[in-house]
């Protein structure tokens, strides 16, 4: 190969590689982040199917509950009340609030609970404490996900240069499911 | 027609391109690796509490059903978990084994730590139908906890893990005998990922260009501009392995996942 011939293929490679280089560059960040949403979604998807599947436990759980602790109106209420505003809410940030609250509120059930030892000794009553056990452990779970999805995907598209182009496709931050502080430590079961 | 002068020139900037260009691909690091023991297996007694006799009919037991039903039931105690959430240590620690077929998930972890004097039965997404958390509360209580109260950790373990053998079993309507596995030669995995060989290549042909002075750094731009699609995705890890036998080690799980289904409990 002559010095003549290295040069022009030096000098096509060059031209190539100014086009290719910022469309590959290009595009992968644009998948990632298109990827990276989708994921955001799928975890956000996994947590309101725990989130309902503790909304759909309820009511059969106070149900049995209440045939031992008849007593405990006002605690049934906040938990009847909470619930219906879950029911209601439509916005994620909604979603996330009423149901802190309704998590609230059920650890305020779960120590009345305590008091009942007929109530604790129920066959019955056993199973749908695992059952909502259960389902609080699987939110949980979904829920970190959930906030490390986001936590990536904010990171990515807030640091350099990712976020030209995330500003350049209108990618926003994703909000975290936050759990108050106090409340972080509810519903815990004992055994 | 360019001097010498100019085209070294030209091949240091490549070279500075070249530079820049490896910088930008670096994958993102993924979050802290959690330093969760490796495993051994289906039986992972880390916190030496279970007999040699117990043990072997454990691992019969999870071996025969694996081969039978191919659903791993994998028993895991710790000495100490550092006081961390132990619901939230077995849901970890049954990802980071990836337990079960990744996209199946059909798998169980059944946890135990000393210290803490906690236990839980972890099951997989594709469990969570056969065995809903009641009926794994059942098991945790009736079976597996009144053992552990006693400290008879092989005992407690051992009947927990018939009771739920015999379910996953049924369901898939073969019948479990306690036969001695049968020893099948290792599979080994590949220990590079596409990406670092990929990398590695690349650092190899890089060097190669340094000292030949030819066209390498261009081939290697140009491959390197085609192979962009790899930034940033954070998949599930998961290698399709397969066990290899109790005798000629651990081939890893298949990437399976949990959803925090189960139940758990103090001892």
């Amino acid at each position: 190969m002559t010095q003549g011939q290295k040069t022009t293929l030096i000098v096509i490679g060059i031209v190539l590689l100014v086009i290719l280089i910022p469309f590959g560059y290009l595009k992968g960040t644009y998948n990632s982040l298109v990827r990276m949403d989708e994921g955001i979604k799928g975890a956000w998807a996994q947590v309101e199917n725990q989130l309902q599947r503790r909304y759909d436990l309820i009511p059969n759980y106070v149900e049995t509950v209440k045939g031992y602790a008849k007593h405990e109106k006002e605690v049934f209420l906040k938990v009847t009340q909470a619930r219906s505003k879950v029911a209601g809410a439509g916005a994620i940030s909604e979603k996330i609030a009423a149901n802190n609250q309704l998590s609230s509120a059920l650890a305020r059930l779960l120590v009345v609970v305590e008091r009942y030892p007929d109530l604790k000794a129920n066959a019955n009553f056993i199973r749908l404490q695992d059952e909502l056990a259960g389902t609080e452990n699987r939110i949980s779970v979904e829920r970190r996900r959930f906030n490390e999805a986001v936590k990536v995907f904010n990171i990515k598209i807030r640091s350099f240069p990712t976020n030209f182009i995330a500003g350049m496709f209108g990618f926003e931050k994703a909000t975290f499911f936050e759990v108050p502080k106090e409340k972080q430590e509810v519903p815990k079961v004992k055994f | 027609m360019i001097t010498n002068r100019q085209y070294s020139n030209v091949k240091n900037g490549l070279a500075l391109v070249t530079v820049l260009f490896l910088t930008l691909a670096c994958p993102i690091v993924n979050h802290a690796i959690e330093a969760f023991p490796k495993s051994r297996g289906l039986i992972n007694d880390f916190a030496n509490v279970i007999s040699p006799q117990y043990e072997q009919k454990l691992a019969e037991v999870t071996g025969e059903l694996l081969r039978k039903t191919d659903v791993p039931v994998v028993v895991v105690t710790m000495p100490d978990i550092g006081g961390e959430d132990y619901n939230e240590y077995a849901n970890r620690l049954y990802a980071a084994w990836g337990i079960g077929k990744k996209g199946e998930d059909r798998g169980v972890l059944i946890f135990v730590t000393l210290k803490e004097r906690k236990m839980r039965i972890e099951t997989g997404y594709g469990i969570e139908g056969l065995i809903p958390d009641g009926l794994a509360g059942e098991i945790r209580d009736q079976y597996i906890i009144p053992y552990l109260k006693r400290n008879q950790f092989g005992e407690g373990l051992l009947n927990g893990t018939l009771a739920i053998a015999s379910i996953i079993a049924k369901d898939a309507d073969v019948s479990l005998t306690g036969q001695v596995p049968v020893k099948r030669p290792p599979k080994r995995r590949s220990g590079l990922s596409a990406l670092v060989t990929i990398f590695l290549l690349l650092l190899i042909f890089f060097s190669m260009g340094r000292r030949r002075g030819g066209l390498w750094p261009l081939l290697l731009l140009l491959f390197m501009g085609r192979g962009f699609g790899y930034g940033g995705g954070y998949g599930r890890g998961g290698f399709g392995g397969s066990f290899g036998g109790f005798g000629g080690g651990f081939g890893g799980f298949g990437g399976g996942l949990s959803g925090g289904g189960g139940a758990g409990g103090g001892f």
